[in-house]
Parts: structure tokens; sequence; C-alpha cells
């Protein structure tokens, strides 16, 4: 770290701050810090000039810090980022400007303290210094030769990467390899596989980046990104390679139509999955497997397994329009053939909609929405569906000569990556069981950094948008190649070149950092000591909020200079009447509804001192004893949403902190302290309009417990 | 339990007849949504739509509410695949009426235009028939006298023979229909996995209230008002039906006219007023009503042109034959022949053309208001 001794504070008064805040006020206070070498005040610290002026001060006063006193830090323009210089925000814009009455004296409050808090903590932070792993790797891996895989490779090395692609089986082309042709059947004799799977393996073989491995299985993966070890294994002996970044791309499997008692697929031959008739079809035989005659009546069950929370609870994409599919492959092979599809609803998302018309149109094919009871056993092996809940409003028997059951789509293990972590040799599951860390925010990102899931592994999907994953995540993949080799964070705190550096003679091998983080990033030695990676980091500081030593800090944002924030105000003593209320504020989303709470000019209270944190994970228990110490009459720590639909950044950051605020009750009891003084706010980012309410209401509890007792101890 | 197997010849006829790809029904159930006359029980047209688009024939035979229907086609604009619920409907209701029919035969000539000849040469041959018979076949001497070429004892006494035929032919057709109405519904509902539900193997006696109820509504035409796409059509058929009542009555006096009193009325007698008005409302219903089908407003085909024209015609051709009585034409005499031929057309065929529909919706609304009291 370069520390930070000589610092200029620039105070911006355009956008109404010179008009709600004496600038001047703050520049005599800023002053009066010895490591503040120069303060001033503009009028347009965004402008071409102020920056111009900014630049030569830097090299004549030669500082090593600055602090910008104006916008948001979200706001700031990026003419104002030196890469040589350390530099702080004090967010007197949207922070207090915007939102509290202009000329007030509390208002003026605010923004003094504000300053002192960003004077306090530059003068404890500086300029990381990143770390980079030695000579890092740009190649790929690539787990899984299906269409995703074989595309991941191939966009990786149109990009210019050289990618090793291994695959167990003895030919490329995974699931495609038994698919008669893809959604949608061309018709004809010569079908679609042709552009989605021949063509790609021309250019596959032709690339001259591209590395095959065939018959080969993949035996472990240790390492960080830009520095992945894998060992392979075929028939010829073991082989390694050294790759930045790894995609997982092995596919989907089945569900298991055994567990399906309802329709006793073990039970009768003529049930069929999706799977085993679309083999049929490629080998051009669809006969009923009991007798080999030509089925005239063939029914479909949408669904089987599938949105049933006995099973699977989800919609695998795919199934409907693969049912139309063979249906269109049925029909032109028998054109006597009368086919029913029983469905809870056709899904046939955007363009394919036209798909399920003109199947519809086909007088031979008969849908109904309906839910198979039971199906019966007929002579012949024929069987009986009894349909139940059909739009009929009265229970149906179908006759089948066939049936066929839609099974959904399971991810493959992602134990196949065989990791050598701490924290297991699979990607941590998320919702229904796939490794995707946010569909939304983050698709392709999984718990583990430098890997990306893609295709039906990590969502069940069909080939085109399997393809699409294809891209998508190899673009990850070379980000994260890319950002490992400048030594910063890849996602989602971008550009990041601080990392956290732990002070080992300290540690207690307690384990708490390598529990807790969510990204895996800690290893350990026999003894149980961590042993940090930093590449898989994500900077997001859970472990700097676990760590009870308080061994853990970043360069730039450390137990330290959040302490030294906190008790760089003066707090007003009690018989003033005027509280002053601490609030940690995720930077993700709660912070961002700030700005925009402001940016509508919601009024919050000037008692409110906001300190933003990286998550509210990452905060560690001192800074809320040091805020009690000081004087602080209570603590918000405002985070982002948990459980099912969470929306926190580092996945389980606000969880954590739900964890964490029972421990943290239990202290204030034994500190004789009400347990209102902290309480924990989960925030989504549109409710920006909830921000005047909560700090008020939180006011009011404050103003009912009284001030806090070691205030002016 | 109903054990399916589609009726694909049937799905093919539905299609041939309406021109709908009736199979594309994808089951969303925007024709209940937009329904006026469906209720929460039916769930109609959605349910037939269903049973349209798996060929379920015999149940759609049975149904008595594809009558609940008034054909005003907000459910064939609302349809977002275009399959024109409505016009299936009328599909059906023409299906059902050729289906009950006895004799058959004459409701097969209504459906195709190769019997059309057959269909008016029929009538017109009896026709003759009897003027021979009678000995008048010949245009009289002297002023117009209709009664002159065709006797009103002889009028009266083979029209009344005619209709009491044809109404014989309708009474069985209707009885066929709620016979078979009444099975299926006993059928469905003996359900051996709801055994609570099979008790009234008998028809439910239709109330009394019900009745009247279905009169009151039909009279009022509150179930066409009810329509938004098409309002004009509830006007036109309201002129149509009133004027075809007052029609009925006069016609019925001047049975008795001919009779007890003198007959031709003058044409300041009340009853004569009453008779010119009743034509004048049938005749500007009816235009309208082929002028909506010629806007293409309103679909049809040949069995509803052919009973609309001759509707239309009937009541153009008794204009003509009043006024040629009052003018003295010369072609008096051959109008009113044509005339007659008409007024056999709608008498001879009305259990077997769209005209059955007063009948066969009547009952049918009946049996759906009664059925909905009983359950």
């Amino acid at each position: 770290m370069k520390e930070s001794k000589n610092t200029g504070v620039y105070i911006c008064s355009g956008c109404n701050i010179g008009d709600a805040i004496d600038t001047d006020k703050l520049q005599s206070i800023a002053i009066e810090y010895p490591s503040v070498k120069q303060c001033q005040v503009h009028p347009v610290l965004c402008s071409p000039e102020a920056y111009l002026k900014l630049n030569d001060e830097i090299n004549e006063q030669q500082l090593d810090s600055l602090i910008i006193a104006g916008c948001s830090p979200r706001h700031a323009p990026d003419s104002l980022k030196f890469s040589e210089v350390h530099s702080e925000s004090v967010n007197l814009r949207e922070g207090v400007a915007w939102v509290m009455e202009a000329g007030h004296e509390d208002t003026q409050a605010a923004a003094e303290d504000y300053l002192r808090m960003g004077i306090a903590r530059t003068a404890a932070s500086g300029l990381p210094e990143p770390y980079i792993p030695d000579a890092p790797e740009s190649d790929i891996l690539v787990l899984g030769g299906g269409i995703t895989g074989i595309h991941s490779a191939l966009e990786g090395a149109r990009a210019g990467y050289s990618v090793v692609l291994v695959e167990k089986e003895d030919k490329l082309g995974g699931r495609l390899n038994n698919m008669h042709d893809i959604i949608p059947a061309s018709g004809s004799k010569q079908t679609n596989l042709k552009f989605f799977l021949e063509e790609k393996l021309e250019e596959l073989d032709a690339s001259t980046l591209i590395t095959v491995h065939k018959n080969t299985s993949l035996e472990s993966i240790e390492g960080e990104p830009g520095k992945f070890l894998a060992k392979l294994k075929n028939g010829k002996g073991a082989s390694e390679c050294k790759v930045g970044s790894v995609i997982l791309a092995n596919g989907w499997k089945p569900y298991d139509p055994a567990k399906l008692t309802n329709l006793g697929y073990t039970d009768h031959k003529n049930i069929i999955t999706q799977v085993e008739l679309e083999t049929m079809q490629k080998e051009d035989r669809i006969l009923r497997p009991s007798d080999g005659n030509v089925p005239s009546t063939i029914v479909f069950i949408q669904c089987a397994g599938s949105r049933d929370k006995d099973h699977l609870p989800y919609c695998s994409n795919v199934c409907c329009l693969t049912s139309l599919k063979q249906v269109s492959y049925i029909r032109q092979k028998y054109p006597e053939s009368r086919i029913f599809i029983i469905y809870k609803d056709i899904r046939t998302p955007g363009k394919n909609e036209h798909i399920y018309r003109e199947v519809q149109k086909d007088n031979h094919v008969f849908f109904t929405k309906g839910r198979v009871d039971r199906i019966e056993k007929l002579e012949n092996d024929s069987l009986r569906m009894i349909v139940e809940d059909n739009l009929l409003g009265e229970t149906i028997s179908i006759r089948a000569d066939l049936v066929v059951a839609a099974t959904g789509m399971e991810p493959n293990q992602s134990d196949d990556l065989h990791l050598l972590y701490r924290k297991g040799e699979g990607l941590p599951d998320r919702k229904y069981g796939f490794p995707d860390s946010h569909f939304i925010c983050f698709p392709y990102e999984t718990q583990r950094t430098g890997i990306y899931a893609a295709g039906a592994v990590r969502t069940p999907q069909g080939i085109q948008a399997c393809m699409e994953d294809a891209g998508g995540a190899v673009v990850k993949a070379i980000q994260c190649i890319e950002s490992t080799k400048r030594g910063e964070a890849v996602h989602p705190r971008s550009g990041d070149k601080s990392y956290p550096d732990l002070y080992m003679q300290r540690c207690t091998d307690c384990k708490r950092c390598t529990e807790e983080c969510p990204f895996g990033s800690y290893d350990e030695t026999e003894k149980g000591t961590p042993l940090p990676n930093p590449a898989r980091c994500r900077r997001c500081g859970i472990c700097m909020g676990s760590c009870p030593e308080r061994i853990i800090n970043f360069d730039n944002y450390s137990i330290h200079a959040i302490s030294s924030m906190i008790k760089s105000i003066p707090i007003p003593d009690e018989f003033e009447e005027k509280p002053r209320v601490l609030a940690f504020v995720c930077e993700n989303d709660a912070y961002p509804a700030f700005d925009l709470a402001a940016l509508h000019r919601h009024r919050i209270s000037p008692w409110l001192r906001i300190i933003p944190v990286r998550c509210i994970g990452s905060i560690n228990k001192i800074w809320l004893s040091d805020a009690l110490s000081a004087g602080y009459d209570g603590i918000l720590q405002i985070g982002c949403k948990p459980g099912e639909d969470y929306q926190c950044h580092f996945i389980t950051g606000s969880e954590l902190m739900k964890t964490r605020s029972e421990n943290i009750q239990e202290t204030l009891q034994t500190m004789m302290l009400e347990p209102e003084r902290i309480e924990t706010v989960f925030l989504e980012i549109d409710e920006y309009h909830r921000i005047p309410e909560i700090i008020d209401d939180y006011m009011e509890t404050i103003e009912d417990i009284g001030p806090n007792p070691f205030k002016d101890m | 339990m109903i054990e399916i197997s589609p009726d694909i010849a049937f799905i093919e006829k539905l299609q041939g007849a309406t021109g709908s790809q009736l199979t594309t029904c994808m089951q969303c159930g925007a024709c209940t949504a937009s329904c006026s006359l469906s209720e929460d029980q039916d769930v109609f047209p959605r349910k037939q739509m269903i049973m349209a688009a798996w060929g379920m024939r015999d149940r759609l035979m049975a149904d008595p509410h594809v009558w609940t229907c008034h054909q005003c086609g907000d459910c064939s604009v609302s349809c977002p695949r275009g399959v024109k619920p409505g016009e299936i409907l009328a599909a059906l209701r023409q299906e059902q009426i050729v289906h009950y029919s006895k004799p058959a035969f004459l409701a097969r000539w209504m459906q195709k235009p190769a019997f059309f000849p057959a269909a008016i040469l029929f009538p017109a041959a009896i026709i003759i028939l009897i003027l021979s018979l009678a000995g008048t076949f010949s245009i009289p001497e002297g002023p117009v006298d209709y009664s002159e070429f065709f006797s009103h004892a002889w009028l009266n006494g083979s029209f009344t023979a005619l209709f009491v035929l044809s109404t014989i032919g309708a009474v069985i057709g209707l009885r066929r229909f709620t016979r078979n109405v009444f099975t299926q519904r006993t059928v469905q509902k003996t359900n051996p996995d709801k055994p609570d539900q099979g008790q009234s193997p008998q028809a439910p006696q239709p109330a009394l209230r019900g009745i009247l109820t279905v009169l009151g509504r039909i009279m009022s035409h509150r179930d066409f008002n009810s329509c938004d796409e098409q309002k004009s059509r509830s006007v036109t058929h309201f002129l149509v039906f009133w004027g075809f009542i007052l029609l009925l009555f006069v016609t019925f006096f001047a049975i008795l006219s001919t009779i007890f009193f003198e007959y031709p009325l003058s044409i300041l007698n009340p009853i004569k007023i009453a008779g010119n008005l009743g034509a004048m409302m049938l005749l500007a219903g009816s235009s309208f009503m082929i002028l909506n089908r010629l806007r293409k407003r309103d679909q049809s085909n040949y069995a509803d042109w052919f009973f609309l024209l001759s509707f239309w015609l009937l009541t153009f051709s008794g204009m003509l034959v009043e006024g040629a009585r009052f003018h003295e034409w010369s072609f008096a005499y051959h109008l009113y022949f044509f005339h007659l031929v008409m007024v056999w057309i709608i008498i001879l065929y009305y259990p077997y053309t769209k005209f059955a529909h007063f009948l066969y919706r009547t009952v049918a609304m009946i049996i759906t208001r009664s059925g909905r009291q009983a359950g």
C-alpha cells in the first residue's frame, strides 16, 4: 500500500451544494488537519478546467491522495480519477445538500462530519497495490463437448484465445448425437443438425487454437483464476494443462422416469421418454417396444415430473417444443396416426409459438390441458390414460398404443470439476440445484470465480439458447483472464485493485473466513491456517467482517479506516437533544437507493451519518462497539434482500448478517443496552421511497429509548 | 368418464362449413370471457370449442348450449387464434337440425345447392297438382280475384294440411333432440367416480316459471341486445320477429274472414293495416340481414342464404301480389303462383331450414334454464 500523507481536498459548490452548505467553513475545517496539504472550493469540479487544475496540483504539491467532496461516489466523473493517486469521495450532494434543509445548522453539521470522516478514512487508507499471479495463463478450459462446449471453444478461438476442450466420450456433440433433428424439425431428410453440429465440428477441426481431448476425464482443478492447473486422464495416461479460466458445459440428464410412480414407467413396456423416442426416430423405427407394431394412437404427457414440487419444481423450457417436434416426426411417418398431448400449459417461448400453431393445424393432433391421474393396462400391452382436471370438466379416458413421457432436464453434477478447494469439489447449488449465481445480474457467473457455467447445466434450455450461453460464458472467461492479468477484481467490483491482506502472525486459525467466504477463496493448511487465493476473491469484505482478530484488511477498505471514520466526528452531548445515528449502507443496492431518494429530493434526517460498505456482510463487530462507545445513539445496517429471491451481490452477505445480528443482540444485552440500538434493514433498490420513512421510524425508536448511556464517557 | 375417440371427418366437415382452422384453438377462453351470454356454470363456448376440435360429434349433437349463442360475433372478434367460435357454433346448430330432422332427405335438400331444383320444383309441382285437382289451373278473366285462381276452400284446406304435416315433422325432430339431450345428461351425471351426482335419470320437468322467463327473453330480445360487436343484428331480428308474428295473426284472421266474412278485406280495415305493417317490418328486417351478409358482416353459407332469400322473396312477392290486385296488373296470377310456391317452401321446410331455430332454440333455452334451476 502506498500510504496517504499528502492529501488534497477539493470541495465542489455546484449542483446546489454551495446554496445549502457553507463551503468556506468546510475549507477552514479541512485545512486544520495535518495530512491535508491543500484544500480548495471549486464551482464546477467536473469541468475540464478543474481536471487540469487538479492534475497540476497533484504534480506541484506531490499529492498522494485526493478527497473529492461533491456528488455521490457513484456519480463522480471519471475525469476526477487519477490512477496514481488514492481517491476518496465525500458525498455532499446526494448525501447532504439534496436531502436536507439548505442553510440549517444541522445540515452544515452533517456536511462537516462527512468531510471529517472522509479525511479520517483517507489518512488510514492508500492506493492499493494489486495482486497479480506469476505469469498468468490465457487459455480457457471447456469441460464438456456438447453443443455448448463446442460453441464455447469456437467462440473462444474466434476471439483469439487458446481453448482446451475436454470430452469424456469418444465423440464430440453430446446429446446432439442421439438426436434426429433439432427444433424446429426440417421435415426433410436433410435435417438441421448439419448446421448445428457438422459444420461446427469442421470449424473446430480447422482451428489451430483448439485442443480437443476426447475419451478424457478431468481429474482435478487446483489454483485460482489465471493460474488454474487442470489434471486430465485418458486411456493413454495423465496429462496437465494450465489455464486462466474454466467453462463448465457438462450438460444435463433426463429426469429419471422410474420416479414417476403415477405413470408406472417401469410397469408398462409401451411408456417411453422423449429421449427414447428421439433415438427411435434416429434409427427410423418408431414402434411399440412390446411387440414392434406401428402405434396408431400416441399420447404425449407433458410436464412428466416437471413443475411438480415432488419431482422437478421448475419448467425445463424445451419439453413442449420437443414434443411438438416429435409429433411432426410421427405424423410424417404415419399419416393415419392420432396423437394426444396432455399438458399443464403449452410453453413455446418467443417465435416458437408458430411451431405450436402449425402442429395444431393438423386435425389428427389433439391437445388438452389435464393431469394424468393413472394409467391402466389393457390387453395387448395397450394403455388407458385416465385424465383429470381437463377442460371438459369430467374425467376422460384415452386408449393409447404408445405413451411418451416428456420428462424434464436435470443439471449434471458440477462435482465433475473436481476442484481441489476447501469448500468442495463442485459448485454450490443455487435455486433448484443449478449453479448459476444470479440469472439477471450475473448470468454465467458461478460461486467460484473464474469458473463459468453455460448451457443446460446452468439452466434448462434448448440448443439455440445454449449457443448464446456459450458466447456469454466465453466473454466472461476472457474478462476473468484479462482482469486477473491486471490484478483487478473480475465482478461485480470489476476493476477493483484491492484484495484482502491477512496479517497472519495474529491468526488464530478460527476458520471463520474460510467458512464464510461465499466464493471459496480460502483453502487451508493441514493445521487449519487459511491460505488465501486472492484471484478467486470478489473483494466483498465478508472475510473482513467475519474476522474476530481483525487481521483481514484491504488497502482502501480496512477495519482501522472505518473505525477512524466513526471516531472522527464530534457527537453532541445528550442535553442538546440531537441524536446521532450511524448507518452502514451496502454500496450495491442500498446506497444507490439513497442516491435515488436524493434525486427525488426526499428529506432525510440530518442526524444520520452514512458509511458505505462493500457488503453488509463486511461489517466487523468492532465497528459497532466503536460506534456505541463513541456515543452514537443507534446503528442501522442496511443491505440487500436475502432469501430465496436474494439480491445480495455476494450471494450470502445478507444471510450472514441475519445470523450475525442475533449474536450482536446478545452482546448488546450483556452491555446492558437496548436491542433496538442496532437494527438491520433489507432494502431493494427500487424501494428508495421507503427510505425517509425507515429513517424517521428509527429516529422515533431512538427518541423513545433515549440517549446512548455511553455518551460522553 | 368419457372415452375419447375423435371423429376426424366431423372436424373436417366443421372446417369446411366455416372456413375456420378450429383445431388451432388453444383453449385460452377469450371467447368465454368476451361472451355476454356465457354464465359461470357453462364455460361456453370454450367447452364447445374443445369438443369440436376433438371431433366429439355425439356430445355436440346432444348439447343444448350451442343454442344459447345468438351469433353476435363478440367471441370471433376477440379470438387470438382467429378460429371464429361463433361460426363454429352456427355450423353446429345447422348440424343439429340436420341430425334430428325426419325425414332426413328434406334436411339434406336444404344443405346443398345440388338439390336446389328439387327443393323448388317439389312444392311447385304439388301446387300445380292441387290446382289441377280443383280444376282452376288457368288464368281467370276479368278483374283480379285470386280466389278465382285458387278457391279459398282449397287454399285453406291444402295449406292447413301442409302445415300439420310439416309440424308433425318438427315435433318428431324436437322430440329426438330433447330425448338425446336428456339421455346424454344422464350419462354425464352418472359418473362412477362421483356417485352423489348421478341421481336424476328422469328429465327434470321444466318449471313454468322457467318457460315464461325464456319466452320473455325471446320476445324482448334481451340476449340479442347484450351483444357488443353487432348491435344492428338485434334490430333486424326484432323487426323480422315481430313482423312475422303480426302476419301470423293476420293470416289467422284472414282465414276466419274467408270463412265467415268478406274477403279480401278493405285497405282501411285494421287487420289489413296490421298485415301491411307486418309485411313492411319483415321486408325491412330481412333486407338489412341480406345487406349485412353482403357486406360480410355476417358469415353465411348456402343453407343460410336459401332460408333468408326465400323468406325475403315470400314477403316481397306477397306485397307485389297485393299491389297487383289493386292495380290490375296483367301478370297478377303469375306473381300469385310464385308467392304460393314461396309460402309452401317456408311452411314445408320450416323444420329443416334455419327457420327451425325458433323451435330448437326455445326448447334448448328452456332445458338449459331448467337444468340450471335443478342443479
